[in-house]
């Protein structure tokens, strides 16, 4: 998991703009993709796993036996209603570097536009959440559990007319493995984690994974979308070559016009193959999408304000509650919404690293979380908009142990467990101590908080204030964001205080509570746990391709991580909150269960086909901008859409565990 | 000053009482100087003015001060936490129970840190009834005990600056002048360098891997800022070394510490004097632009910067930039005055555009 530097506003809505960034694509793995090895995580093991003389390739004839499968039964969720035409502005904060989506610079916020435009073989259905047929018609997976066959869709074709081919499948695995292309974490995981990728015919081939998975789990490590055989000539000068040729895409958009320092335009492919595809039709209305450049996110906004640009993200209270008490809004041009959905959660807490003094004791762990008062920061600086988070992983069904309560602010509580601790007195300053028996001053409940979001220091410093009624000192250490994240991926904190980005179908526990990763640097187990039982289930959750058994390890660590209470989970998000402009125009049900955002104009988002529901009224736009020249009014729109809002479960006195 | 030299038996340099008298006459200088060390005594005990804590309580018959000391724990006075009391919830709990306890709390009854989010989330505006005399910022934070004590801060990190980088700057001019030759070019090169270096990216890096605190600012900004004094020094020490005093005074036999240390600097003095009011202001201004960026006294510390970046960032609430912009306008304003009437009371010359 990558940890969101900038969790707030800017990037909750770029984290929903952008979620092909943050989360992953199906058209391609991307490096935030986790269940992998990567350099940075010390992850060898494994390589070990598979003996080198293992037969690691695919059959030579496609088996007899498969079963295909597709997938036309699960209900459409784009709008009839939808009109084709117009054009989509929006914005972003830096020109990109590159238009390649690999190699060097090409993991900027521009990617997010860039990957989710090439389709992959398969989708997933924003409801259902089952697969769907994108690229591919058909599917099945071999005996072996870790292989699939695909039917390439017999129209498919590149934005440039050429048509999809098997070839073009076989290729992407050779062109990722390349070193041509200068990105050694994809060579390092299309190698180990992906076996070997084989052309049976035309329009079929295979994909060979490296371990079997439950089949969602599959679809998502191993349906790796294709790249144009015929567009790359993989030179050592590729990087440079293709630095500003964009490959030609699958998807509904390719690149346009490109005005160097100023905007990117998509512009929609004509007579695009896959207009009338059963989840694909009425989707992606507008014609061009302009992405240009604004580099202050304040006038941006104002941009918003003047029609120039046409939504804009309002997921911080700040903005939602007063930054649009504006005439644009009292007048009816621009509507908000507040979208609940069900996505994976990030995991926003308080890590505490149990190889520190103090932290080691699971009194003051526990002590702790009861003195730390996040419902009072939800309650006053985050207006009430955000919602307490029970526990360390969350969003991901069934998988969800969700009888797991937070532990609360209570003094008492936090006293009784500190007292058990041996710390019984307080010093001058209110802050508990604990005395040897000559009355000297042995240990003080005073803890540095590291963290490297400024804008966080709003809720720190209300956290800081209520703690020391518990007896706790809690000293506030802001630090760069990329220095923050070094120093607790060190384990030098002793609290750390960060958000990590949370996709794909299952939790993670390997890289946060697996003794492997405990006591060593760059790892992503900042809170140093190193339990041994806990190391054994982790290795079984990883290992398990039966979804029960993995349900079932899922609720038991889950329940683990909260009762070894070395996290303190804080908040959660479990919505987007967007402002649009009236002639952007949405379905009657506005989004899917998994809709990151409202008006998202790219395909896919954290793997689920979500996107482009949306259209552009033209006619009501230029209604509503003569509106706006003559002052006029209509009614003010506010929509608050619950359906798919998950109720926190009513307080019930579950024991803690002890 | 001739009275107080009387009082305390000690006669004054004609030239001095002169200065001072010449200062006294410049009104807008003087009255500055007079309101700005007022100020600042003030906020030496800022503590009985602008604190969460009472000034004293009775209870039960017994007073107590807690505005200096240990935290006084809410069973003390019978209420059900043994966390610090919250005197304001105190003097309420007192007066409606009306059983002759009472308490006296300062004039404005919020320290810098608490949020007080009683009557609203978020930033409140000014107001008389909740005693939020400047409003609130958005965490609920009271601008006005921020800005009192982000004063005594600025103003503290000011003159331990001017002290430090003084120290050293006078140091090394002094013996750039003195010394001359080989030395003087040395160091003149040494800090032409030093200077190339840019201060801002260094602050920048630091904060960037060490929160900074008090300290370490000072140390850094020490560090870079004392060369701005070494010019000065050093012209000013070649032209009094070639005076006949000097000479005398080696001739009987002073050595060179003697010479600058009694000699030379304090007929120097007007040059050091005519600079600290900028220099205060300098270091205000510096502090106050590096909180503003985000580099400067780590959070939760009261300072403007950060009262400055929050008012601008929330231009919704125009208390926030309003209080603080006015306050650094006024400070800035009154620190100038001063500089303006020392420079002219040091000016030789009489007649000047000030009279």
């Amino acid at each position: 998991m990558k940890q969101i530097r900038t969790e707030d506003c800017r990037s909750w809505c770029q984290f929903l703009i952008f979620s092909g960034l943050l989360g992953f694509s199906l058209s391609g793995i991307t490096e935030d993709e986790t269940d992998s090895p990567s350099e940075n995580q010390g992850n060898t093991d494994r390589r070990l796993e598979t003996p080198a003389e293992s037969v690691d390739l695919l059959p030579d004839e496609l088996p007899s036996n498969l079963l295909w499968q597709t997938n036309d039964e699960d209900p459409e969720f784009a709008s009839p209603n939808a009109l084709r035409g117009g054009t989509f502005y929006t914005w972003m904060l830096s020109f990109p570097l590159t238009m390649r989506t690999v190699g060097p610079d090409s993991n900027g916020s521009f990617a997010g536009f860039l990957r989710p435009i090439q389709f992959g073989p398969i989708a997933f259905h924003p409801q259902t959440r089952r697969p769907i047929p994108m690229l591919a018609t058909h599917w099945a997976i071999g005996d072996d559990g870790r292989s699939i066959y695909f039917r390439i869709h017999p129209d498919a074709k590149w934005s440039d007319g050429e048509p999809v081919t098997a070839d073009d499948f076989v290729f992407a695995l050779h062109f990722m493995r390349s070193k041509e292309i200068v990105a050694p974490w994809y060579n390092n995981y299309y190698s180990e984690r992906v076996k070997d990728m084989k052309k049976y015919d035309e329009l079929t081939y295979g994909v060979l994974g490296a371990d079997a998975k439950p089949d969602v789990e599959m679809f998502a490590n191993y349906a790796i979308g294709p790249r144009p055989e015929h567009f790359h000539n993989l030179t050592d000068s590729w990087v440079q070559d293709y630095n500003w040729r964009p490959e030609p895409t699958t998807g509904p958009y390719h690149v346009g016009t490109v005005e160097d320092g100023k905007f990117v335009e998509l512009d929609r492919t004509e007579n695009w193959w896959a207009n009338d595809l059963r989840y694909v039709r009425n989707r992606f209305n507008p014609d061009k999408i302009r992405i240009s450049v604004i580099r202050d996110e304040n006038t941006a906004y104002l941009h918003f304000l003047n029609g120039e640009i046409d939504t804009f993200g309002l997921v911080i209270p700040e903005y939602w509650h007063d930054k649009t008490d504006h005439e644009v809004y009292k007048r009816g041009y621009v509507a908000k919404y507040w979208f609940y959905h069900r996505l994976p959660v990030p995991s926003a807490g308080m890590y505490l690293n149990t190889a520190k003094p103090l932290l080691d004791d699971v009194n003051i762990r526990y002590g702790l979380a009861h003195s730390i008062n996040i419902e009072r920061v939800i309650e006053t600086v985050l207006r009430g908009d955000y919602e307490r988070l029970p526990t360390f992983q969350l969003g991901f069904g069934a998988y969800d142990n969700s009888s797991i309560r937070p532990r609360e602010f209570n003094v008492k509580k936090a006293a009784e467990y500190f007292k058990k601790a041996g710390f019984e007195s307080r010093d001058r300053y209110g802050i508990r101590v604990k005395k040897d028996d000559a009355g000297t001053v042995i240990g003080r409940l005073s803890f540095t908080v590291t963290y490297g979001t400024p804008i966080h220091t709003d809720r720190l410093v209300v956290l800081k204030e209520e703690a020391k009624k518990a007896g706790v000192e809690l000293k506030l250490e802001l630090l760069d964001s990329s220095a923050s994240f070094k120093k607790m991926r060190e384990k030098k904190h002793q609290i750390a205080w960060l958000t990590w980005n949370s996709s794909g179908f299952s939790p993670r526990y390997w890289e946060h509570f697996h003794s492997k990763n405990a006591n060593v640097t760059q790892s992503n187990n900042v809170t140093n746990t190193s339990i041994p039982e806990m190391d054994s289930l982790i290795m079984k959750f990883r290992a398990s391709a039966n979804l029960e058994e993995r349900i079932g390890l899922a609720h038991t660590l889950e329940q683990m991580v909260h009762d070894h209470g070395a996290v303190i989970p804080t908040y959660q998000v479990p919505y987007t909150r967007e402002a649009a402009w009236r002639w952007l125009e949405l379905p009657e049900w506005l989004g899917t269960e998994t809709s990151g955002s409202l008006f998202n104009s790219q395909a896919t988002s954290q793997g689920y086909s979500s996107g482009g529901l949306f259209w552009i009224n033209e006619d009501k736009k230029k209604e509503i901008l003569a509106m706006k020249n003559k002052n006029e009014k209509m009614e003010a729109l506010t929509v608050i859409d619950e359906t798919y809002r998950v109720f926190p479960i009513a307080e019930t006195d579950v024991e803690e565990g002890e | 000053m001739a009275r107080i030299s009387k009082f305390l038996n000690i006669s004054l340099d004609p030239q001095t009482v002169k200065q001072w008298k010449r200062f006294r006459s410049i009104k807008r200088g003087y009255y500055s100087a007079l309101i700005l060390v007022f100020l600042l005594v003030l906020s030496c005990f800022a503590e009985l003015l602008v604190n969460s804590r009472a000034l004293i309580v009775s209870y039960e018959g017994e007073w107590y001060f807690p505005t200096y000391g240990w935290v006084i724990p809410g069973d003390t006075f019978g209420l059900d936490y043994d966390y610090e009391t919250n005197y304001r919830e105190l003097q309420q709990h007192f007066r409606e129970q009306d059983e002759g306890d009472w308490v006296l709390m300062p004039l404005v009854p919020f320290d810098p840190f608490e949020n007080d989010f009683s009557t609203t989330y978020g930033a409140s505006a000014p107001s008389l009834a909740t005693k939020h005399f400047l409003g609130t910022d958005k965490t609920g934070r009271d601008v006005l005990a921020r800005l009192v004590y982000g004063f005594r801060i600025a103003m503290g990190f000011s003159i331990v600056l001017l002290v430090c980088s003084y120290i050293a700057g006078i140091a090394v001019g002094c013996a750039m002048g003195y010394w001359g030759g080989a030395f003087d070019l040395l160091f003149q090169r040494l800090i032409e360098i030093w200077n190339t270096i840019p201060f801002l990216y260094v602050i920048m890096i630091v904060a960037s891997v060490v929160t900074p605190n008090f300290w370490t600012l000072v140390i850094v900004m020490v560090i870079f800022g004392w060369t701005a004094m070494t010019w000065n020094m050093r012209t000013s020490t070649y032209k009094e070394k070639a005076r006949e005093y000097v000479n005398a005074a080696r001739a009987l036999g002073a050595g060179n510490t003697r010479v600058i240390g009694i000699h030379i600097i304090p007929n120097t003095i007007s040059v050091i004097v005519t600079f600290i009011p900028f220099s205060i202001a300098g270091g205000v201004s510096a502090l106050t632009a590096l909180d503003y960026l985000g580099f400067g006294l780590p959070p939760p510390t009261p300072s403007w910067g950060e009262l400055l970046r929050r008012g601008t960032q929330s231009l919704e609430h125009p208390w926030i930039v309003a209080s603080v912009v006015i306050a650094i306008i006024i400070v800035l304003l009154m620190v100038t005055y001063i500089g303006e009437a020392i420079r002219e009371a040091f000016d030789p010359k009489k007649f000047t555009y000030y009279e």
